[in-house]
């Protein structure tokens, strides 16, 4: 395969993955501008670091590792508080309780720290395999497992107590 | 699972914004060097232009350097046509006592034939009456028994931006002491219009506004600063001090887009104050102008 031929599947793959992408951003930083920010610092990231992937099989989880990275850095680059300011207010609005049930759980993920909500987000929202996810992540897969056990073990714990509250 | 599920749709449902694909094109634009390169291969005119535009500075530098030069390549149309502004003639006379040195300023490359050569003649007329006038008089002097004449005439491009082009041309003539008059000029490049100041408002009631400003302007330089010293009609010893701009007053633009006011020598100061100039804000003139397209 040439570089051309390279440069054109990378560029349609991540044409088609675009809205991906941007909803892992968003889940990183609850904002639009500083998720839009992520997806373009990854593209450039990896476009040119093409030369690093070599089969073409591993596009997906190459980008993926890319933009993971590219939002931990953003994050602590911008240190401040990224609960968007709306999502407090819903929740402390009375007439808002017919929904909290179902703004429960997706809540507790973003309540949780940045790799297991992570693996939640790739392997449930994305449905991505444990294996890839470890890939991703640079993690053999047997921590990627007991991460995401962790993971559903703390939201259980998380959500009991809401319901015993 | 089915709380997961529940999960999923909202995490599904974080909205896409219309700007998403923008900003993915681009970075893509911006960071493929495969397509950069491939651009310039399909487009050498691209390269030609930078090729040239490298050539236009080397030849303004050397039309500015060498007169001889100048003119002898001023006659090439296509090399002519990317300059903007150039030195089309140095006259010089002179001798120990008495010099002129006069170089003045062609505008090239303007599609507004009309404008150009409008500009272009006055430019030259000017100056070609300036320098009969310096050999004139150096003559009488030469008559009288000997004394010192001095003319330097040239010109300063104040502005050049893709709309705009300022031209200062200015006229020092020593004699004794010295007097130096400026002549502005400003051109939309875009549309190819020489700017009046009055076209740039809608009706004569800048004068007033500009004017005021000046005062106040002068005033606040002189209580600031004892080395400035200008003449305000009714409040100095002089008997016409400043009362209003002309309405052709000698004006220029900065690339931010501000107005910049001039007077010439002695005009509202003493001499040795020079030339002098205001910036005008442009909030104070900001109800008189037509437009904020030159002024912003």
């Amino acid at each position: 395969m040439t570089k051309e031929e390279k440069y054109k599947l990378v560029e349609a793959f991540i044409i088609e993955n675009q809205h991906s992408y941007y909803r892992l951003a968003f889940s990183y930083v609850k904002n639009k501008e500083d998720a839009l920010d992520i997806v373009q610092e990854s593209i450039v990231k990896a476009l040119k670091s093409i030369d690093y992937i070599e089969q073409i099989e591993y596009i997906k989880t190459w980008f993926y590792r890319i933009l993971i990275n590219t939002s931990i850095d953003y994050i602590k680059r911008n240190k401040r508080t990224i609960a968007s300011p709306d999502e407090i207010l819903d929740f402390h609005l009375p007439n808002q309780e017919i929904n909290l049930h179902d703004l429960d759980l997706y809540d507790a993920i973003d309540h949780l720290p940045i790799t297991y909500k992570t693996i939640i987000i790739l392997r449930f929202f994305e449905d991505m395999k444990i294996d890839d996810i470890a890939e991703m992540l640079g993690e053999n897969s047997n921590t990627i497992k007991t991460r995401l056990y962790a993971a559903l073990r703390k939201l259980r714990i998380e959500m009991k107590e809401d319901v015993e509250s | 699972m089915s709380k997961i599920n529940d999960a999923k749709k909202k995490f599904d449902n974080i909205e896409i914004p219309d700007e998403l694909n923008f900003v993915v094109q681009k970075a893509i634009k911006e960071a493929n060097p495969m397509k950069n390169n491939k651009r310039k291969k399909m487009n050498p005119l691209k390269n030609f232009g930078l090729g040239a535009a490298a050539a236009a500075i080397i030849f303004a530098g050397s039309v500015n350097i060498s007169p001889a030069f100048a003119q002898s390549m001023s006659n090439i149309p296509v090399l002519s046509s990317i300059i903007k502004v150039i030195s089309i003639n140095e006259l010089t006379d002179g001798n120990d006592n008495s010099q002129a040195n006069i170089s003045t300023p062609q505008i090239t490359g303007l599609e507004n034939k009309e404008l150009e050569a409008t500009l272009n003649s006055k430019y030259e007329q000017e100056n070609a009456k300036l320098f009969a006038q310096f050999q004139k008089k150096m003559a009488k002097i030469e008559e009288q028994g000997g004394g010192h004449l001095g003319v330097d005439a040239g010109y300063k491009v104040l502005t050049d931006t893709e709309d705009l082009l300022s031209i200062s041309r200015y006229t020092v003539e020593t004699q004794a002491s010295s007097y130096e008059t400026i002549h502005n000029d400003t051109i939309d490049k875009k549309n190819e219009l020489l700017i009046t100041l009055p076209s740039l408002f809608k009706d004569n009631d800048y004068i007033e506004t500009i004017s005021n400003y000046i005062k106040d302007e002068m005033r606040k330089q002189m209580a600031a600063d004892v080395e400035k010293t200008y003449f305000i009609a009714g409040e100095s010893d002089v008997n016409d001090g400043f009362d209003k701009i002309k309405e052709d007053q000698n004006f220029s633009i900065t690339k931010n887009n501000e107005l910049i006011i001039y007077f010439d020598q002695f005009e509202v100061a003493p001499g040795y104050m020079g030339t002098v100039k205001f910036k005008i804000p442009t909030n104070i003139i900001q109800k008189d102008l037509v437009s904020n397209h030159y002024i912003k």
